[in-house]
């Protein structure tokens, strides 16, 4: 059945008919039945996610925090869901449960592509410039460097799959430089499943060489969460964009004509070092997708993208 | 000349030869060079646990309750009546098919139809435990004697005939497997916190992830404590009490919006070519051409090396279990410690089986590296201790002679021989347990078919987590009608169903 004709059944209430038949049998619960149909036009309040790429501790405190920002500066009435994954984010996304949200880089070209006509509208200061850095345990004879290593036949670990700083650009510049696939380069290969995972498993050996986030590098270093003795940067890669805002293209139909030039507006104000230690950037800056499109051909060119 | 290896004997051989044959592929190299570091910030942890770490914890301990209780109550509601019609080759098989998804792929699934809500995590639990139910149910109404119902009073209706003369013989055994099987739920519903339910899942992997041990430790220490204290909190008059509650305090659901729902049946878990031939967008011949290219490279790359490696994982894991499952009754029993030394063989068991597997691994991982004896080692103790706690509890049925002393022989005649049946049934049903369960160890990055699924929703293929995840069900159906054709060969009737006879 064509998608057309079967979306105009579904409106045209036999369906619905028909459920209501189904709903008769479930007596005890009608409750659940009911709110599980409930049209999704019913909730009008703004809903917005965000993963930071550090630290997801209280996340929800910290963000209800941005979250009551936006709604003092845009009048509505503004939510922060927390998800566990990029891939949660992106489903969230394209589900209309949020209608703005904090992406990494990849995750952002995903949730544009499954929602056409959405818009990154703001990257942070970082974002513009941001890379990655290959570490190395101690025990590995690499050395840091400005050309690219040798990582013929070690282990290898990224961060989490859907992660542009810990698994895209690494792969692809791995790739492009030693000229074949991953799994032709390492004699295993691992997905840590966050940048701290990374850092932990590279500096106990248990990975010879991983990619990681550099701001979480960094952070760690000065934290004095990693022990350097035991584990180096050996190489960083070229700049590459990251993190962005980006806003599903019914905001303006929904909250009113301007709204997302005004969200903008208000993201690029915030100024508050509080709400920016959540992201954790020191300001926002505008974007828009064209900024993206090496990060969507870079995908397309390691086969994350069809 | 092998009359004097017995039945059981066999069985153990058999089973130890297949785990020999795992034993060849299994990648159990021991990696890591310097885990101290990270092991000592994790015992730090575990010395200081910090219980203020986590925000809304109250809430979380509760919803994780909530989820539990209300996923094996719609789970019942779907698979008492199923259990009628379980003799069906149809629904047993289908069935078969919704028990060997993980808990935590159906919750992908559902995810990306009713969205982060709690009926996504609620119908994950609901599901494959409904499919459970309706064939533990049938196997237990099998059990009841057919006795009674020829006494019954000529002319007596279906319904009463029913009631009194199946159902009043087994009713306490369901109930208790329903109980058993609440524990189970609270545990599925801590793991959907890891996909974003807000149970202690959710805080509970992102303090690990993290590295934030102090907050990780307090959380487990606080989820073992909610699987212990089950008898005090859970008693069956409070049960409607807390199903309201669970009903009137759920996150708040979320609106579904059926095109999306409709396009993601109708389109997006189609392989590619079919699905263009079915919107008309490309020719029979191209599609077919297209979908055949896909299926050869995802059948060849990920399904077949994914089931693999899941399967010697979980043979290997069995082995395992096997061997600590006699360990630890061998510990906890009150035949060999005495009724006063018992409680800290006991506490031991509590603690193993209510960590889950994915902590234990995660600690595991930091020891020996990321081959497959973290995976193995958390699932064996796990599983072995579990079968070792319900063995214990068989054990007050145990009555040794009056010669009867705590020692190894004694132990070996007179109550090993008793338990061994149970034991080997309990075994081959917890190895559809296990086989699912690899699925976990697939997010942590261990490359059974999991790792492929995974990687398929993170990479918003969903076609490809479709094909990948029939392929998982397919594989938990074989091998759970082999696993029974071998036990049935051996067990009686009363003992065939394994985990029913162990639980009272």
């Amino acid at each position: 059945m064509p998608v057309n004709l079967s979306v105009k059944w579904l409106e045209s209430g036999k369906f619905l008919t028909r459920l209501g038949l189904d709903m008769s049998f479930a007596k005890i619960l009608p409750l659940i039945f009911t709110c599980l149909f409930v049209p999704a036009t019913l909730a009008e309040s703004f809903t917005f996610t965000a993963i930071p790429d550090e630290n997801e501790s209280q996340l929800k405190t910290r963000f209800n925090k941005v979250a009551k920002y936006l709604e003092a500066e845009l009048g509505v009435e503004v939510n922060y869901v927390p998800v566990k994954s990029y891939a949660a984010a992106v489903t969230a996304f394209r589900n209309n449960q949020v209608q703005l949200a904090w992406f990494g880089g990849l995750s952002g070209v995903q949730a544009r592509r499954l929602v056409p006509g959405s818009q990154a509208i703001a990257q942070g200061y970082e974002d513009q410039y941001f890379k990655s850095f290959f570490i190395a345990n101690a025990s590995t004879p690499l050395e840091p460097s400005t050309n690219f290593p040798n990582l013929n036949g070690y282990t290898f670990t990224f961060g989490s799959k859907g992660s542009t700083s810990g698994r895209l650009m690494p792969q692809f510049y791995i790739e492009r430089n030693m000229g074949k696939q991953v799994k032709d380069i390492f004699t295993r290969i691992g997905f840590s499943g966050d940048h701290s995972r990374t850092i932990a498993q590279v500096e106990a050996g248990a990975y010879q060489v991983g990619a990681v986030n550099y701001k979480v590098w960094e952070t760690a270093v000065a934290n004095g969460t990693v022990d350097t003795s035991k584990v180096k940067v050996i190489w960083e890669t070229p700049a590459y964009p990251d993190y962005q805002w980006t806003v599903r293209a019914d905001a303006d139909q929904r909250f009113g004509k301007g709204f997302t030039e005004k969200l903008t507006k208000v993201l690029l104000e915030m100024k508050d070092p509080d709400l920016l230690a959540s992201f954790p950037r020191q300001s926002f800056v505008e974007a828009d997708n064209a900024d993206y499109e090496p990060i969507e051909s870079v995908a397309t060119a390691i086969g994350l993208l069809d | 000349m092998f009359n004097f290896v017995g039945p059981w004997q066999r069985l153990t051989l058999g089973l130890w030869l297949l785990v020999g044959i795992s034993l060849l592929f299994v990648d159990i190299d021991i990696i890591s060079l310097d885990p101290w570091g990270e092991l000592l910030r994790m015992g730090q942890g575990l010395l200081t646990p910090d219980f203020f770490a986590t925000e809304s914890l109250a809430n979380a301990l509760w919803q994780t309750v909530s989820f539990a209780l209300l996923g094996v109550t719609f789970g019942l509601l779907l698979g008492s009546p199923l259990a009628l019609v379980y003799r069906s080759p149809w629904v047993a098989a289908s069935c078969a098919m919704v028990r060997g998804i993980h808990e935590i792929f159906w919750a992908l699934l559902f995810l990306q139809v009713f969205g982060l809500s709690p009926v996504t995590g609620v119908l994950a639990i609901a599901l494959p435990y409904g499919a459970t139910f309706a064939r533990v149910f049938h196997d237990i109404l099998q059990q009841a004697p057919s006795s009674t119902k020829e006494t019954l009073p000529i002319g007596c209706d279906r319904l009463s005939a029913y009631f009194y003369g199946k159902l009043g013989h087994v009713l306490p055994l369901m109930l208790a497997y329903v109980r058993y099987r609440f524990e189970c739920a609270l545990r599925s519903s801590a793991v959907l916190g890891f996909i974003g339910m807000p149970t202690l899942g959710f805080y509970l992997e992102t303090a690990f992830r993290q590295g934030k041990y102090h907050e990780g430790a307090a959380l487990l220490i606080l989820f073992v404590v909610l699987i212990g204290t089950i008898p005090l909190w859970s008693r069956r008059r409070l049960l409607p009490l807390y199903l309201l509650a669970a009903l009137f305090t759920l996150p708040k659901l979320t609106g579904v919006d059926l095109q999306l729902v409709w396009q993601f049946l109708t389109f997006d878990i189609l392989p590619p070519g079919i699905r263009e031939v079915i919107h008309g967008q490309q020719g029979l011949e191209q599609g077919l051409t297209r979908f055949a290219s896909w299926w050869q490279r995802l059948t060849l790359e990920q399904a077949l090396p994914g089931a693999a490696a899941s399967l010697v994982l979980a043979v290997s894991a069995l082995g395992l279990t096997h061997l600590l499952a006699l360990l630890g009754h061998r510990f906890a029993s009150m035949h060999s410690r005495g009724k006063f030394s018992m409680p800290l063989g006991q506490l031991l068991l509590l603690i193993m089986r209510s960590m889950p597997e994915y902590i234990l691994a995660f600690i595991f991982m930091m020891l020996c590296g990321p081959s497959m004896l973290p995976a193995i080692l958390a699932l064996g103790l796990h599983n072995g201790a579990l079968i070792a706690y319900l063995l214990t509890r068989q054990d007050s049925l145990v009555r040794p002679s009056e010669q009867y002393q705590r020692r190894g022989d004694h132990y070996g005649f007179e109550v090993l021989p008793r338990i061994y049946p149970n034991l080997m049934s309990l075994l081959f049903y917890r190895f559809e347990v296990i086989l699912r369960e690899t699925a976990i160890f697939g997010v942590l990055g261990v490359m059974t078919l999991g790792f492929y699924v995974d990687s398929a929703f993170s990479e918003i293929r969903y076609n490809n987590a479709f094909y990948l995840l029939i392929v998982t069900a397919l594989l938990n159906v074989l091998v759970d009608s082999l696993a029974r054709r071998m036990l049935a060969k051996r067990l009686n009737q009363g003992m065939a169903v394994g985990q029913v006879s162990c639980v009272v």
